[in-house]
């Protein structure tokens, strides 16, 4: 079996299909031209209200075999997935792969349409009971592929992925197609994930429980990629948006954590008058950011831009001036809706403009330094996001492979242990980012410096930071808990995870033991 | 060892575990683990050979682990034999130090006395990492009575086997006539470096410690003699607070504590409504020869407070300062670190003093006074002090 560039083992073909293996975080020279979806056109006075749900299903031609699509702006608050499937399900249609950005705990009564053949493949992040349904193997026709943010959107713009239907929430829409995610009773943030899909999708719906006049203004998605709109009770549950800790932490040893991660940068010169960051939505990352913006508003320097996930703490930075510009392309709260509708120095963005890596600019690419989390590093430093230690497949890639490649440094930030679990391994259970492209590790216990970058490892000592290996903090934690067994993976691949140029740099298999 | 009864020790909260021991013929041992097949025979070992440390031949054991570290399920497993044979003297025998550990200097610097509550496996966990110049293990009030057994196993595992770098561990005892005599036993096997005596009213009481200690590192033959930290927190305590630091030459610092104290004399926790009692303190501890730690800060969410406070307590002449919260270690290590200024001056005072010295001068000035001999103390330990901190000092020191 052909061995990828973070010496991970992968088939030649899966799935009947052929394989490129990873071969480094830049490597691959794309080849070809985009793809779009096929011309049409359409007359004055023409309509597209479909008169249901069900009705606009079974106008789109959606037959059994075919693919569709959806974004995951209201996170665990989604409504249309589930009522999707559901309505194919009662319409005979099966085989279908669902190709959502994300899916959810939510999204956990799909499992039944999985056993019965109304899905059979999925591509897209899965975070908590699906991800850990298909890791038992077996369950679906091909194994699923997990992409970033930016590689699901290179996906779909290079034909890798052919949607037949794309379905799209909105909290706002017009009878003509136009739709946005920043207005109506369940406003979710911008649904920029969903551009590439009504580009390039053979047939685009728009799904709305906040029908308006026309224009829906601003038209995130347009009416010239847009079949049909079609009218639901509710789209989606704005409450569900803020899962996970989205809030900043209290406990000691994140606080120590996300102070150390600042002073590190710091430390590496890079807090100063026009910096840039990401920093993501984690309980931690929350606390980073609230510690950098002090040391900022300290210094009096403020940031050109922040890409988020965003969150109230980011629109605080941004009202008080401290962050000039907010790209964002996913909203965590409330707050962040309300100031992506008010405030035009809130910026939504798409994956494409964020993060394509078949493309001439990538935000990411611009970023000084980003505060990323992970399940898992080895000393090796490649980053496992998708799983645990035991192998399940329990979330989401999101926007950590294309942050990471992009920033300047890039700040894993992580405890040595959670529970009685070493999150240092000798090797990660999944490589989701590749070594090559992470810089930092924090832990409670210190900063572990890249060898490759001997730069960060200089300023580090000069401002007394705590400097450590990554083989001392492991040594450190494996001596309260020892070294644990491994999971023994069997042939089976149960999970597909993708570089965001296309390439794979791992797969992840089924559990068959322990050793 | 027989146990005489089913007895279990432990939570099921996070870093804990709950541990359920009853009577039986031979050793069976149930391991549910929150990580899975991960730590299953792990875990069982390590009960195996806690079951083996006491000789404990019939015995079943159920383990519910929700993250609990190897030394945290032994202690819990110790704490459920204690309890199911009534508990005596194998109970007190010196666990392997597995943590390198080193005596410390009677008069290091002292900041920082972080307090953790010694039953809490969960807020122990990551007690490691927290470096406070002194982390003081706590059986005393943060401890619920019927839970004291069960945190002395704890407290003694943690000390054993944490790796605590350059803190000073400590642990706060019971009063001697409420369960301290116990603490002690128990404790000590773990090798802290030294014992706080909360609410000490009178050298009687240091000394009867003492004479504890002294006993116990005997019989047990431990690696340094144990220091002691008297808590005075009673307007008694304060009256007597010269006596108490002078009671043993294992004092090597005197701590205030406010809270019990405002209580008995009705008085507000303001700095002026303490102003006295904190001062005399000082000046007893010094008179003494011994350092000074003032009261715990309590409001963990006040930053700017704990810094004023802080800067109060320095001002009198306190050495260091109680702190309740992780968080707070920071602020007071700032705190008490000497300023550029203060690290400049006393640079001068020393290098005047040398260069008299030199010259055969008998008194010397600097900036126009007379440098004495508390002042060049004063200064030398100004150095020493921002030396240990890593500032830089210059040449002189």
């Amino acid at each position: 079996m052909p061995v990828n560039a973070v010496g991970r083992e992968i088939p030649e073909t899966i799935a009947g299909k052929p394989v490129r293996p990873f071969q480094g975080a830049f490597a691959t020279v794309p080849q070809g031209h985009r793809v779009g979806g096929p011309l049409k056109t359409t007359r004055p006075g023409a309509g597209k209200l479909a008169p249901s749900l069900e009705e606009a299903i079974r106008r789109s031609g959606l037959r059994d075999g075919m693919t569709i699509s959806f974004h995951h702006c209201f996170r665990d608050g989604d409504k249309l997935v589930l009522q999707v499937v559901d309505t194919c399900a009662r319409l005979g249609i099966k085989d279908l792969r669902l190709f959502a950005t994300a899916l959810f705990p939510c999204h956990e009564p799909l499992v039944r349409h999985i056993q019965d053949g109304v899905l059979t493949r999925i591509e897209g992040s899965m975070n908590g009971p699906i991800g850990a349904y298909v890791s038992q193997g077996g369950k679906l026709k091909e194994p699923p592929v997990l992409r970033s943010h930016g590689g699901r959107w290179r996906a779909v713009a290079c034909g890798e992925v052919k949607i037949d239907v794309a379905f799209i929430a909105a909290s706002e829409a017009d009878p003509y197609g136009n739709a946005n995610g920043i207005h109506g009773p369940n406003a979710c943030g911008p649904i920029s994930f969903s551009v590439i899909d009504s580009w390039c999708a053979d047939h685009v719906v728009v799904v709305t429980d906040n029908l308006v006049p026309y224009p829906a203004v601003p038209p995130t998605i347009e009416q010239g990629y847009v079949d049909q709109v079609a009218v639901v009770d509710q789209v989606g549950d704005p409450a569900g948006i803020v899962t996970g800790t989205l809030r900043v932490t209290r406990s000691p040893t994140e606080l120590r954590i996300a102070k150390l991660a600042v002073d590190a940068v710091a430390a590496a010169g890079l807090i100063r008058e026009g910096m840039s960051f990401q920093a993501g939505a984690g309980g931690t990352s929350l606390a980073a950011q609230e510690i950098l913006a002090r040391k900022m508003a300290r210094a009096g320097v403020h940031a050109a831009f922040a890409i988020g996930g965003t969150t109230k703490y980011l629109v605080a930075m941004l009202k008080e001036g401290l962050v000039r510009t907010i790209l964002d392309g996913q909203a965590f709260d409330g707050e962040a809706v309300e100031s992506l509708r008010t405030n035009p120095r809130h910026q939504p963005i798409t994956p494409g403009f964020y993060a394509d890596y078949n493309s001439l600019g990538c935000a990411t690419y611009m970023l000084d330094f980003a505060f990323l989390g992970g399940t898992e590093v080895d000393l090796a430093f490649n980053v496992n996001v998708n799983t645990h230690s035991d192998g399940q497949l329990l979330h989401g890639i999101g926007g950590h492979q294309d942050v990471a490649a992009g920033a300047r440094v890039t700040v894993i930030t992580m405890p040595t242990l959670r529970g009685r679990v070493p999150m240092i391994r000798d090797q990660v259970a999944t490589v989701t980012a590749p070594g090559e492209v992470i810089d930092l590790v924090v832990t409670e216990r210190g900063i572990a410096v890249n060898p490759r970058r001997p730069d960060l490892a200089e300023d580090l000592r000069r401002a007394g930071l705590p400097v450590r290996t990554l083989e001392e903090m492991k040594a450190a934690a494996e001596r309260l808990v020892g070294k644990g067994k491994s999971p023994i993976f069997g042939d089976e691949i149960v999970g597909v995870i993708q570089w965001r140029d296309g390439t794979i740099i791992d797969v992840v298999r089924k559990v068959e033991g322990w050793a | 060892m027989r146990l005489e009864r089913e007895a279990i020790a432990g939570t099921e909260e996070r870093s804990d575990a709950l541990v359920r021991v009853r009577p039986g013929e031979g050793l069976t041992i149930a391991v549910r683990s929150k990580s899975g097949p991960m730590y299953q025979e792990r875990i069982e070992a390590v009960v195996r050979e806690t079951l083996t440390r006491y000789g404990v031949g019939g015995a079943a054991v159920e383990v519910i682990e929700a993250g609990a570290y190897d030394h945290v399920i032994a202690a819990r497993v110790e704490a459920a034999l204690a309890r199911a044979t009534g508990g005596g003297e194998a109970f007190h025998q010196p666990l392997p130090l597995v943590a390198t550990r080193q005596a410390t200097a009677r008069d290091r610097l002292r900041r920082s006395r972080l307090y953790v509550p010694g039953g809490n496996a969960r807020l122990l966990a990551f007690a490691e990492s927290f470096g406070p110049d002194c982390l003081l293990l706590d059986l005393e009030d943060a401890v619920a009575p019927g839970e004291k057994d069960a945190a002395r196993f704890l407290v003694r595992r943690t000390l054993a086997t944490m790796d605590f770098g350059g803190t000073e561990l400590w642990v706060r005892i019971n009063p001697l006539d409420r369960g301290g005599r116990e603490d002690l036993r128990v404790v000590v096997g773990g090798r802290p470096h030294g014992v706080c005596l909360p609410k000490a009213e009178s050298p009687v009481q240091v000394t009867e410690l003492a004479g504890l200690l002294y006993e116990l590192e005997g019989r047990y033959g431990l690696p340094w003699r144990l220091w002691i930290m008297p808590i005075v927190e009673s307007p008694r305590g304060v009256l007597a607070a010269f006596d108490i630091a002078q009671a043993s030459e294992r004092v090597v610092c005197l701590a205030f504590g406010a809270e019990d104290y405002t209580r008995e004399v009705g008085c507000s926790r303001s700095g002026e409504a303490l102003l006295w009692a904190r001062s005399h303190l000082v000046a007893a501890a010094k008179a003494a020869g011994v350092q000074a730690s003032d009261t715990v800060f309590p409001d963990v969410e006040d930053e700017a407070g704990l810094r004023v406070e802080t800067l109060s307590a320095r001002n009198l002449g306190f050495d260091g300062k109680g702190v309740i919260h992780p968080l707070q270690i920071d602020s007071v290590h700032e705190v008490f670190a000497p300023s550029p200024d203060e690290v400049a001056w006393a640079r001068g005072v020393v290098e005047a003093a040398e260069a008299a010295e030199e010259q055969g001068l008998g008194a010397v000035t600097y900036q126009g006074r007379l440098v004495d001999r508390p002042v060049l103390l004063r200064a030398k330990r100004t150095l020493a002090m921002a030396q240990a901190l890593g500032m830089e000092v210059g040449n002189a020191g």
